[in-house]
């Protein structure tokens, strides 16, 4: 049996667009669910999904309990050993409130990464493999959260670029769910039912093809 | 001091490429050694992959990613296993790239086109160019470039380069090496495209071996029928030229003959087409004097090395072939000879498979 963490924001943990905090996509449904299904028996999917979470940032106005470093170590700690590890953030660390560009965001993955090697939570203690997933882009129309967001729907265009060299230079896998999912437009920022079967579906594919005796 | 984990990012490759082919200096030993799997195999994974290299699975992700994106290789369909995990396979891109090879013969010069998985997409044969008096050898100039206006021009942007497959001896006693560099630069100049040089029959052997027959081969003799014969040694891949251009005198040109004399047309032979075992007992006592030839040739490399397959290439019909494989079987049973698969110009489209080994292979 082998073992994924799917380490993300409420786009992992199912949030329906346009909705309320608690409205939250079946398990069947969510991106989480949709992969284990994929994957079959030999997976054991495990989902960490944080509405608000960012990659390294604590969170001035909704806590510090959102900032996706400190809780990744103990979250890795509870869940090893791991033999794959996904990580879709960033979409959070576009808010205004942070005040950065693209790149410094995909340093935020890359912080992420080498906090995985460094605890090296794989089976015997092995760096385990990373899959770095970049969010798809969000729309120009995000209703009321434009005052959150402002400027982020430009730099979330930027955030597949930017993860991707971050990836290939720390040579970690990569997926760009902007590929294959949109954004849906009740919201503008979250992903629908449609995108999650989607997205589950190719990030199968994904961890398949990374191949595995 | 800045701890350096935190420096600017350096990737590997520049994610953002455009379209086209990778300048050849930046194509890293990695992506080539990647890149020699696929020409050798005709798919693989990327878990075969990472076993093969000893690099590991997220190296390789980031290898093949770049070449997904290059347009180079493609990934197929998820095969599903009775036992174990799905395998994904990777398969060359046979849109990918594209090479020119150029074969001057005796009396006329073939040009192909080839993609990336040896399929021959053009093919022509010209008269020889004349040697302009005085010029270089400007003369090949101008048939490269009537090859390059052959290309559609997508297949422009992706053309690996060309490659010219030249017989011993067109130095004019000069040294054949330096002569193949010579024209080489002067191509290139000319025309702004990679040129690889090399000798014609070496050039076929490397061709068979990328694409044809030998391709599972390590160790086999290969034989080039052409006017003459010609033999090449090769070995862990490797195809050893030998010092000497030494060729035997039982090929085209001795059937030619011996057709001649007995006044029957010798067309078909010029042509590579046709029956030539229509020839009767002229292509009897012709082929068993070429057998006996590579026989000798056989038996005298056997003492050096132990060998199983011999790879007889032509641009004589496949079906002559295969009845001199049957005959040299017959007499050297040890062997199993197979006729090549690379046609209907051997030269030629060995001379294509100069660009892409050069350009995306592993020495």
């Amino acid at each position: 049996m082998r073992t994924v963490l799917c380490y993300g924001d409420s786009n992992t943990h199912g949030q329906i667009p346009g909705g309320l905090t608690l409205d939250r996509y079946s398990y069947e449904e969510r991106w989480p669910g949709v992969l284990a299904r994929e994957l079959g028996k030999g997976w054991h999917v495990i989902e960490e999904g944080l509405s608000g979470r960012t990659t390294v940032r604590d969170d001035p106005i909704e806590g510090a309990a959102k900032n996706g470093r400190t809780y990744l170590r103990p979250c890795l700690m509870s869940h090893a050993p791991l033999d794959l590890i996904i990580i879709m953030l960033g979409t959070n660390d576009l808010k205004a409130r942070f005040n950065q560009p693209a790149s410094e965001v995909a340093m935020g993955i890359g912080c992420l990464i080498h906090d995985i090697r460094e605890l090296a939570p794989g089976p015997g203690g092995r760096v385990p493999e990373i899959l770095i997933v970049s969010p798809p882009p969000m729309l120009d129309d995000i209703k009321a959260w434009e005052g959150i967001f402002k400027g982020a729907q430009e730099k979330s265009r930027e955030l597949a670029l930017q993860f991707e060299i971050m990836a290939d230079s720390l040579e970690v896998h990569f997926f760009d769910a902007g590929t294959v999912a949109e954004c849906d437009p009740l919201d503008g920022f979250h992903i629908g039912r449609e995108a999650h079967e989607k997205l589950g579906v190719a990030l199968a594919r994904e961890v398949e093809a990374i191949g595995w005796k | 001091m800045p701890d350096m984990r935190f420096a600017p990012p350096n990737p590997l490759r520049i994610a953002d490429r455009a379209s086209g082919l990778n300048a050849v200096s930046v194509r890293s030993y990695n992506e080539r050694l990647v890149l020699s799997l696929l020409l050798q195999k005709e798919t693989t994974t990327r878990l075969e992959i990472g076993e093969r290299t000893g690099l590991s699975a997220q190296t390789v992700s980031v290898l093949v990613r770049s070449l997904e994106q290059e347009g180079l290789v493609a990934r197929g369909e998820a095969q599903k296993g009775r036992v174990g995990p799905p395998t994904v396979p990777i398969v060359l891109n046979p849109e990918g790239a594209f090479s020119i090879g150029i074969s001057v013969g005796q009396d006329r010069t073939d040009i192909v086109l080839i993609n990336f998985v040896g399929e021959v997409r053009f093919h022509a044969t010209l008269p020889n160019p004349e040697a302009a008096r005085g010029a270089n050898h400007s003369e090949f100039l101008d048939t490269i470039r009537q090859a390059m206006a052959l290309l559609p021009k997508k297949a422009r942007e992706r053309l690996a380069g060309v490659g010219l497959a030249l017989p011993y001896g067109v130095a004019n006693g000069r040294d054949d090496e330096s002569h193949f560099r010579a024209l080489q630069d002067e191509i290139e100049e000319h025309l702004g495209v990679s040129v690889f040089v090399q000798n014609d029959v070496t050039a076929a052997a490397s061709g068979e071996s990328l694409f044809g027959v030998a391709r599972p081969l390590t160790d086999y003799m290969y034989f080039y029928l052409g006017a003459r014969l010609h033999g090449r040694l090769v070995l862990n891949h490797q195809i050893y030229n030998g010092n000497s251009p030494v060729s035997f005198d039982v090929g085209v040109a001795a059937l030619e003959r011996e057709v001649a004399r007995h006044g029957l047309s010798a067309a078909p032979l010029v042509e590579g087409s046709g029956d030539w075992l229509a020839y009767g007992p002229h292509f009897d006592a012709w082929a068993g004097r070429l057998v006996d030839q590579m026989v000798r040739s056989l038996e005298a490399v056997s003492q050096f090395v132990e060998f199983e397959t011999v790879v007889f290439s032509s641009y004589a019909p496949p079906q002559t072939c295969r009845e001199i494989c049957e005959r040299l079987e017959k007499v050297f049973p040890s062997v199993k000879a197979l006729p090549g698969r690379v046609t209907p110009s051997p030269k030629a489209v060995g001379a294509a498979s100069l660009p892409f080994s050069s350009r995306f292979m592993v020495e």
